[in-house]
């Protein structure tokens, strides 16, 4: 689904991914882990296209296709999506009225309130996107808007933060029909998680995990077993472990 | 009658004193270039009205066979057409102003009773050459809930139309009036001047809705001024989204009584080579009055914006709030926010006002491509959203026509 080879992204002038090799089936969903500042949220951003994250080296493909020169909503069509960590207010724009549109692009025109109903955004339809949002409704929001727009590939950028623990069991829920989890003959869809506590990894089975420190993929493995290693030793251990 | 006929002596008088006075701001116009625009057949039944001139009313929101309480229309220098509906017959009045002066003398009493008549040579030419306009009164405690509309169409060439309309709202009347003001044919040269005289009695009620499209050789000078009672609420939104030559209006409204309220939305597009100086004073005189000022402007290609607005405390309990919020898509655009508070021997009212122009928000249009939307997709969007034109009233054709007017525009600009 998603191959990455050599991936050097710089933001500004400062090299921020210095040759990130990952390699994401269909129907697999990964975990990234990392301290602050390791290139976790640069890594998805890059992925997505976003403007800003220039990639200055290696090559992205998408379900056999480069896309490393593609621009960001080219990617959308394509099947990628991103739940964002900080999202921009969007004045005099409902969650409504965008849902509608991200619907309209799958030719489709209900399923809005329904699915809002699922994620608990149904009292945010009609309030602008991201103004005043509370950290659990900021990512509610997100799930909601991903749900709508059903991509292949799914990157969310660290669900469980900001969400209190009445909530997470609803974003983990959101992120299982995301993935298509309970559905096993059928799954196809694969994705990306960025995730400091590893909470999440209590709803969704994560196929993977890897961590990421200064700038490249240090260590792959069961994602249980990593966030076990890292909770005993610390990130630091993983940097020796590189070495 | 001799009063009234020394009265518009007067106002002659002073009138002619005053046709070269050029007004403190806009560039100045040669309105001796222009002549005034001519008559037209009145019709009794809106099926005769031409469909050019019902399109242009569309454009300008007014929908001349909807459902509305009452409808006004000029083109050119007459009253083509006016209806109330049988409903609202009794309860309110909708006319030519001429008309209602001949019927009404004591309407003197409000004839250049709030805008000065030798404000400036605009003000000046209105006198002393009108060309009809709008007289509408809603009868005390008359709720008037669906809209009344009054459009003024230009449909020649290098002409001048000078309306003077009234608006009276008797003690406790409701309405909800939308003023659609275009050019029939958008290329041609031409003046339009608007004086309008707002009175709100008691408990008055207006939201006032005025959208313009005019041409791109078009110059247009409204002269706008509004009286409010005890407890009365004045609504103003300006739509302007089509490219023209100039325009340049500071309506003011006098809040007399106590508790009375006022805000002012000014919506704007600006294209094109347009010089647009649009503002708005609140003069706050009683006990609780209130007031907001507010205005949206998105300025592209060479337009120079002024977005002005302007408070004027006369007592402790007041409290009024100015904002511009302007957006630039061409760094040859301007957006000028000229905004002045004044306090008169009331240091405790509290007037504030903030304003912040800059580029659109990179970030917010990736977030949207990030959704799927196309790069156009997503400004025409903000833009929407930035304009925030949800506004109340509006025929669905027209809000429809809006907002792919937006979307060409954003278009166009990438």
């Amino acid at each position: 689904m998603l191959y990455i080879e050599q991936l050097r992204v710089a933001v500004g002038d400062t090299l921020i991914l210095d040759g990130v090799n990952l390699e994401i089936q269909e129907g697999e969903v990964h975990v990234l882990l990392g301290p602050n500042g390791a290139g976790k949220t640069t890594l998805l951003m890059a992925i997505m296209g976003m403007p800003g994250y220039r990639i200055v080296g290696g090559r992205i493909f998408f379900r056999g296709k480069d896309i490393t020169n593609l621009d960001v909503e080219e990617r959308a069509r394509m099947g990628i999506g991103m739940a964002f960590q900080k999202v921009p207010t969007i004045s005099g724009i409902t969650l409504r009225t965008l849902g509608r549109l991200v619907l309209e692009k799958r030719g489709l025109t209900d399923a809005l309130e329904e699915t809002a109903s699922r994620v608990n955004c149904l009292y945010l339809l009609d309030r602008e996107v991201g103004k005043g949002f509370s950290g659990g409704e900021m990512k509610r929001a997100e799930l909601f808007q991903l749900l709508l727009q059903r991509p292949l590939f799914s990157m969310v950028d660290e669900p469980e933060s900001g969400v209190d623990l009445d909530s997470i069991a609803l974003v983990g829920q959101a992120l299982r029909e995301l993935f298509e989890r309970d559905q096993v003959r059928t799954k196809k869809r694969s994705g990306l998680i960025i995730t400091h506590t590893g909470y999440i990894l209590e709803y969704l089975n994560a196929d993977r995990g890897h961590v990421l420190m200064n700038g490249r993929i240090v260590c792959s493995g069961n994602p249980r077993d990593l966030f076990a290693d890292i909770r005993e030793r610390g990130y630091q251990e993983c940097a020796r472990c590189e070495r | 009658m001799k009063v009234q006929e020394e009265y518009l002596r007067d106002l002659r008088e002073r009138a002619e004193k005053a046709l070269a006075k050029k007004a403190p701001l806009g560039p100045d116009i040669d309105l001796s270039q222009f002549y005034l625009c001519s008559p037209r057949e009145r019709v009794e039944d809106v099926r005769e009205i031409e469909d050019q001139l019902k399109e242009a009313a569309l454009y300008a929101g007014v929908e001349l066979e909807g459902e509305k309480a009452a409808t006004y229309l000029q083109v050119d220098r007459s009253a083509v057409y006016e209806r109330v509906q049988r409903a609202f017959q009794g309860k309110l009045e909708i006319m030519s102003s001429q008309e209602a002066l001949q019927k009404y003398p004591e309407l003197l009493e409000y004839w250049w009773g709030l805008v000065p008549v030798d404000a400036d040579k605009y003000t000046a030419f209105a006198e002393l050459c009108p060309t009809e306009g709008y007289f509408i009164r809603v009868f005390a405690h008359t709720k008037v809930e669906i809209p009344l509309q009054a459009c003024l169409l230009m449909s020649e060439r290098a002409r001048v139309q000078s309306v003077h309309n009234i608006v009276i709202l008797e003690e406790g009347a409701e309405a909800n009036l939308i003023t659609g003001c275009a050019s029939v044919r958008g290329n041609e040269s031409g003046v339009h001047i608007g004086v309008s005289e707002f009175y709100l009695g008691d408990n008055a009620r207006l939201t006032f809705t005025m959208v313009h499209n005019w041409g791109e050789a078009f110059h247009v000078r409204p002269r706008t001024a509004a009286r409010l009672g005890r407890n009365a609420f004045f609504s103003s939104t300006y739509v302007l989204l089509k490219p023209l030559a100039s325009i340049q209006a500071f309506p003011q409204v006098f809040l007399e009584g106590e508790g009375a309220q006022a805000t002012f939305q000014n919506i704007v597009f600006a294209k094109g080579n347009s010089y647009i100086d649009l503002g708005s004073t609140l003069v706050l005189k009683n006990k609780g009055c209130r007031g907001s000022s507010i205005s949206r402007v998105c300025a592209t290609d060479e337009a120079q914006v002024f977005a002005r607005g302007r408070l004027i405390a006369y007592h402790d309990e007041v409290q009024a709030h100015l904002e511009c919020k302007g957006m630039l898509f061409s760094p040859r655009a301007q957006i000028v926010s000229v905004p002045e508070l004044e306090v008169y021997g009331a240091p405790r009212a509290r007037l504030s006002h903030e304003a912040a122009v800059g580029p659109f928000e990179e970030e917010a249009v990736n977030y949207l491509r990030a959704r799927g939307l196309k790069k156009e997709e997503a400004l025409s969007l903000l833009t929407q959203g930035f304009l925030n034109l949800d506004l109340p009233g509006l025929p669905e054709a027209l809000r429809r026509y809006i907002e792919e007017i937006i979307r060409v525009t954003s278009r166009d600009v990438l």
